[in-house]
């Protein structure tokens, strides 16, 4: 499903180059879920953004689907993405002035899928999220773990083949944020559809299939892969 | 993406964000009523115009005449017109020509205006005027946009009826006399030249009075002046004035019937008798139905080896003259719209950079620039359309006080009353749209290359 091989990134600081990714490799097979686990400045976020197409890396490719996204396009790139990728985001990321119906239907419009298969999908996903009832409501009625859930319910409409999660959690209590794991988790047995999520949190990792640990730009640990590549606690980590 | 889409997203971002809706919505109005106000009052003007252009000048007329290059019996109009003893002349205006031109489609009415040129008329108590004199159709006069202010025509003998025109400025000789050498002395008196004119423009009852012509010609032996008179006339129909009192008083005419005409002829010795020859004409007048029906009119009747004229050119230099008004008109509404097309793309431009963190989240939802571009091209063009719709409620409110200023400042009279033509309407709400999508493309294009992931990067 998605392969990450060598890739090096670097960003620019004046004339310097900054190495925050160094010779990443690992593999995620169709319908695994994978935690991207890191403290803060490790290069997780941006693994995350490379991996979804947002940016180029410095070296390297990334296969999604077979496809390599690093060749691709500013266009195709979005295509490929609005076909193949979904999001769900810290900050929930909704749209205020759309209803939670309308921001669920906002990927399928950008596929000019007709209203009413539309609306019959995202009325299907907010009760598979627990939230059948308030799909007329704007976004700021909702509270926080609502919120997600809509943003989970949107990313996956257009039934994609991986979905990324960028600290799906980091906003929430300890109770919701449970709430929102076992959402996820159902969701990946029942849809069998893969799953990234970006998180610090040794206890949200701890709940995924496979660990991919990062530090300083380095991938130190795979946890729970096949090819496990070192047997090193992920806690000592966040140390 | 759906056009519902694009439009119902669009529509919620106009709904959402009032006050920049507002500010766009009032350029925007202000520009399109500029453009709707000055076209309405171009093309009202013009066709005022036409309408007065067309009372005084009779532009739905055509005076046909003997052809001219061919010498012709009657023909040349007026006292000492041409002739020729050529009965076979294929140049003259006979009764049978006039027949034909009465089958010509298109044609309301065409009868003969035999034109007498000026004759001297006088009144019993001695009051003189200069008049035309034309024989015609008495019956037929209403057809030709005449209304009777007094009596009616008549077909008895001696009878005439008179224009408005005919029944001012009549004054004794001995006084005009007075007057005239008074006025030829001291021409810069102006309290003498208003006396002249008030004169001038006095009417005088004269209805069923008795008026005499006469003309004075050189004698065919003597060579001496000699003045004939003619037996008495009645005056049985006065028609009403066109135009003011002023503009009236400049056309004297007398008409009376063929056959009146024909013994006034003999009597006055016109012609030495050949005007108004039985079933010969010098003038008859055609009036079409329609003025777009005049050229085609004028030419079937040039078939029928006529001479023609119309006063059409007045018409095409109304049009050339008002076009000129139009277009500047149209040049400072534009202008002002491009300046309205300023508040749009200042404040897009603005909404543009509010909405980066929304753009990047479609961006990453998977909308393309293309679609982000429409997203933005399409809400300029609905603030465009909202600014053209006020715009229209304005000009209306505009036009409105314009015509009760006036409407107030005229008083009296047929006023100018400018109205909206749907055309302008149209041609308003078309430029407004036209400004939003044309402003909306700077921000359009702007956002949408934001770029998606420092867009949703947490400030």
């Amino acid at each position: 499903m998605l392969r990450v091989e060598n890739i090096t990134h670097s960003f620019k600081n004046g004339s310097e180059l900054i190495p925050v990714l160094h010779d990443i490799n690992f593999e995620v097979k169709q319908g695994e879920m994978v935690a991207l686990l890191g403290s803060s400045g490790s290069g997780k976020s941006t693994l995350l953004n490379l991996m979804a197409g947002l940016m180029k890396p410095t070296d390297g490719q990334i296969y999604i689907a077979n496809q390599d996204i690093v060749k691709m396009s500013e266009n195709k790139i979005s295509e490929f993405r609005r076909k193949n990728i979904g999001f769900i985001f810290q900050s929930y990321e909704l749209i205020t002035s759309l209803t939670v119906r309308e921001n669920v239907e906002l990927p399928l419009m950008f596929q000019s899928v007709a209203p009413s298969i539309r609306k019959q999908k995202a009325l299907s996903l907010l009760e598979s999220v627990g939230i059948p009832d308030k799909s007329d409501l704007f976004p700021s009625q909702l509270s926080g773990g609502q919120q997600q859930r809509v943003s989970i319910a949107r990313s996956l409409i257009t039934e994609p083949a991986i979905i990324f999660a960028d600290e799906p959690t980091g906003n929430l209590d300890s109770i919701t944020e449970q709430e929102i794991i076992g959402i996820l988790l159902q969701l990946n047995k029942t849809m069998n559809t893969t799953f990234i999520i970006v998180t610090h949190e040794i206890e949200v990792a701890e709940q995924m299939q496979r660990i991919v640990t990062l530090r300083n730009g380095y991938l130190i640990t795979e946890k729970g892969s096949s090819t496990e590549s070192e047997s090193e606690g992920v806690a000592s980590i966040e140390n | 993406m759906r056009i519902s889409d694009i439009s119902r997203l669009a529509w919620n971002q106009v709904k959402r964000r009032k006050v920049v809706t507002g500010l766009c919505m009032a350029g925007i109005s202000i520009g399109c009523a500029a453009v709707i106000v000055a076209l309405s009052i171009g093309e009202s003007a013009q066709s005022y115009a036409e309408r007065e252009v067309n009372r005084n000048f009779k532009m739905d007329e055509i005076t046909v005449t003997p052809y001219a290059s061919i010498p012709s019996q009657g023909g040349g109009g007026g006292v000492g017109a041409s002739q020729t003893s050529d009965k076979f002349d294929p140049g003259r205006l006979t009764r049978q020509k006039l027949e034909l031109i009465k089958g010509i489609k298109h044609v309301t009415v065409a009868a003969p205006f035999q034109d007498f040129g000026n004759i001297q008329m006088s009144t019993l108590d001695n009051k003189v005027s200069d008049v035309q004199v034309i024989g015609t159709d008495l019956r037929l006069l209403m057809k030709y946009d005449n209304t009777f202010k007094q009596g009616g025509p008549s077909d008895l003998n001696g009878m005439v009826v008179l224009n408005y025109g005919a029944t001012v400025g009549l004054i004794d000789a001995e006084t005009r006399k007075k007057l005239s050498k008074q006025v030829e002395s001291d021409p810069y008196n102006t309290e003498l030249l208003e006396k002249y004119n008030r004169l001038n423009t006095l009417p005088s009852e004269i209805y069923q009075q008795q008026i005499q012509l006469q003309s004075r010609l050189n004698d065919s032996t003597s060579q001496l002046p000699q003045t004939y008179v003619s037996s008495p006339f009645r005056v049985v129909g006065i028609l009403d004035k066109k135009g003011s009192a002023e503009i009236a008083a400049y056309g004297k005419k007398v008409y009376l019937s063929l056959e009146n005409a024909e013994r006034l002829a003999k009597e006055l010795h016109l012609n030495n008798g050949t005007v108004g020859q039985e079933g010969v004409y010098n003038s008859v007048i055609v009036k079409v139905d329609s003025i777009d029906n005049i050229e085609q009119v004028e030419q079937l009747i040039k078939k029928l080896t006529l001479s023609t004229s119309t006063n059409l050119d007045q018409k095409e230099q109304i049009a050339e003259t008002f076009d000129m008004i139009k277009n500047a008109a149209l040049g400072i509404g534009v202008f002002i719209l491009i300046l309205a097309s300023i508040s749009i793309i200042v404040a897009m431009t603005m909404s543009t950079h509010q909405r980066r963190r929304q753009i990047g989240i479609m961006k990453v939802l998977g909308a393309n620039m293309r679609q982000i571009r429409n997203m933005f091209i399409t809400e300029a063009a609905l603030l465009g359309f909202m600014g053209g719709i006020l715009g229209v409620l304005f000009s209306y409110l505009i036009v409105l006080g314009i015509n009760q200023l006036i409407g107030s400042a005229l008083g009296m009279g047929e006023p100018l009353i400018i109205d909206i033509p749907f055309m302008t309407i149209s041609v308003g709400i078309s430029f407004a749209v036209l400004t939003g999508v044309l402003s909306g493309i700077y921000p359009a294009i702007s956002a949408s290359r934001t770029n998606a992931l420092s867009a949703i990067k947490k400030d």
